[in-house]
């Protein structure tokens, strides 16, 4: 009977069954770290003890008055700022670039996916030997040109550093905007363009007045399926500067990961990645809400 | 807008540049893996004059190229990297097919059945996919470390499906929007049941779907770092995780490096261009259609 019962249950129309296992995974690995980072972030793990020990706000006031942390914050939203013109102005100007049905077009869009495949530690460790200041392609060319002087290697200098991660950074996820901007425009439909070109309007115009506005929705979730990845970048800090040189390329996620993992400050991590997680959080729904972005 | 014979051809020459300049560091990491170590560490760069060797895929792959054809011998060595490589696949794999078994059953829920609250459901799924991973990584350390789930494939499949289980719901749920719910109703009509209706009629029409959830899947789990960094340590790595181990004391690999480099785009660059159909809409999250 009671078999019975639960079989009818799990074929019946009732959504639970089929959301259990999501909502299940879901719990135990968003909800559950929230809860615990929340606890963590009231705790601290003292090693003379080698226990965790209850410290009130005192990770919260540390926050505040943490310099590295504010530092971090502001690379992390230049970082973001800067990326997120240059993948959207560049992968524009690309897209508008391929959008033909000539020989070749085809072709040429396959390529551009490749970069979207590679994982970002390894292009971290490729720009790493590129932008070597004895060796590397990137590094060779700019001194060559004289844009760059032998004795400032572009990882190891403070002011150039996150330029060197952004280079990339925006050469890995153009093609992600390129292909997004790529499938929008080949959707538009062709009236108004006619219209504009009876009008006598020039590319500009059509493309200001007409292109823009019409790929705005596509615009839009391309920022914010962007946007979130790029405000947890740690990939390629980690792996092309640990942050360094100072503390000129740290991101908020590698700044939280390192005082977890290589100072063995739990709970002040735990209050970073939180941080992380609320800007995160807060700004996308917003964002969200602005430009409509629907599921 | 098609122009004269000239702006066209001007606007190929234009795109092929374009491209050439993307691509290049592609060939430039392919290069380096044929190259010995002092064709490297030449300076100017060489890119297209140097004799090319196939010792780096030797060391790191056991792969060996002589005059009876390519022979593979299991190696030693601190840069033997084939059970990573392996390491990648069985995750990839495993966590693939985890989230898109537990994303279709969800995403069908979604796309066909009223409930209250269904779209703050769809909103609270997507608020997960905003979670940076270094929030999820340092509790489940703990966690994973009190289950003994460190270093083990059933902790790094947990987490992989984790973080691609946003993903996939929102973009099979656009999959199963797109086939019109009469098709289920005249089934009900019928006398069949949810689930029948779900295996029999909407799977088999999901099916491109289905396979590009999968390679989405499959390669955003090849190309994770930060989960892998953390919940391993020794005995299993991904292939993301040991690209910076070629890092030593005593200079880098950078041939070995590349070679891995080199080997670890073809995989997910075949199976991307199986989908190429989907991959925008994929990439969105399901929420532009091509």
């Amino acid at each position: 009977m009671r078999v019975a019962q639960a079989r009818r249950f799990v074929i019946s129309d009732h959504p639970l069954p089929w959301l259990l296992p999501l909502v299940a995974i879901l719990l135990v690995f968003t909800v559950y770290p929230l809860i615990y980072n929340i606890w963590l972030s009231f705790h601290e793990f003292v090693p003379r003890r080698r226990a965790l020990e209850f410290v009130g706000t005192e990770n919260w006031v540390q926050l505040w008055n943490d310099t590295r942390f504010w530092q971090s914050l502001v690379i992390t939203f230049t970082y973001f700022a800067i990326a997120l013109v240059f993948e959207l102005v560049l992968g524009m100007a690309i897209a508008l670039l391929l959008d033909s049905d000539g020989f070749g077009f085809g072709f040429l869009r396959g390529v551009l996916t490749m970069t979207l495949v590679i994982p970002p530690a390894i292009v971290g460790m490729m720009y790493l030997l590129m932008e070597d200041p004895q060796f590397g392609v990137i590094s060779y060319l700019l001194q060559s040109i004289g844009l760059l002087n032998s004795n400032n290697p572009i990882l190891a200098t403070a002011s150039t550093a996150l330029a060197g991660v952004l280079v990339a950074e925006i050469w890995q996820w153009t093609p992600f905007m390129v292909l997004i901007f790529l499938a929008g425009l080949r959707a538009l439909p062709p009236e108004p363009y006619e219209a504009a070109m009876i009008d006598g309007a020039s590319s500009f115009q059509i493309f200001r007045r007409i292109t823009l506005p019409m790929m705005s929705k596509v615009i839009a979730i391309a920022v914010l399926v962007r946007g979130i990845d790029l405000f947890r970048v740690f990939d390629y800090v980690f792996v092309m500067t640990s942050g360094g040189p100072g503390a000129s390329t740290y991101s908020l996620s590698l700044y939280a990961w390192q005082q977890t993992f290589s100072f063995v400050k739990w709970g002040y991590g735990a209050t970073l990645s939180l941080v992380t997680l609320v800007i995160i959080l807060v700004i996308a729904n917003l964002f969200i809400r602005i430009a409509k972005v629907r599921w | 807008m098609n122009g004269s014979f000239s702006t066209r051809m001007l606007r190929t020459i234009a795109a092929w540049v374009v491209v050439a300049i993307f691509f290049f560091p592609i060939y430039y990491w392919t290069s380096v893996a044929f190259k010995h170590g002092n064709d490297i560490f030449n300076r100017p760069p060489k890119l297209f004059a140097f004799t090319p060797t196939f010792d780096n895929f030797q060391k790191v792959f056991g792969i060996s190229l002589g005059s009876g054809g390519i022979t593979v011998t299991p190696g030693g060595g601190n840069f033997y990297m084939a059970p990573r490589v392996w390491d990648s696949i069985v995750i990839a794999t495993l966590s693939t097919v985890l989230a898109v078994a537990i994303a279709t059953l969800a995403a069908y829920a979604l796309s066909r059945m009223n409930f209250r609250g269904r779209h703050s459901f769809v909103g609270w799924v997507l608020s997960t996919r905003m979670m940076p991973p270094v929030a999820v990584a340092v509790p489940m350390f703990f966690i994973y470390k009190n289950f003994g789930l460190i270093d083990t494939y059933t902790g790094m499949v947990l987490i992989h499906a984790l973080m691609n289980l946003p993903l996939a719901v929102l973009l099979m749920k656009s999959f199963f929007d797109d086939i019109p719910s009469e098709i289920d109703e005249s089934a009900i009509v019928d006398g069949a049941s949810r689930f029948m209706i779900f295996r029999r009629i909407v799977l088999p029409m999901a099916k491109g779907g289905i396979a590009a959830t999968a390679v989405l899947c499959f390669i955003f789990s090849w190309t994770e770092f930060l989960f892998a960094l953390t919940l391993t340590t020794t005995s299993l790595k991904t292939v993301p995780v040991v690209s910076s181990t070629f890092v030593t004391s005593i200079g880098t690999a950078w041939g070995n490096m590349a070679a891995l480099g080199a080997a670890s785009i073809i995989p997910a660059f075949i199976f991307i261009l199986l989908v190429q159909k989907h991959l925008v809409r994929g990439l969105t999250m399901g929420s532009l259609k091509q």
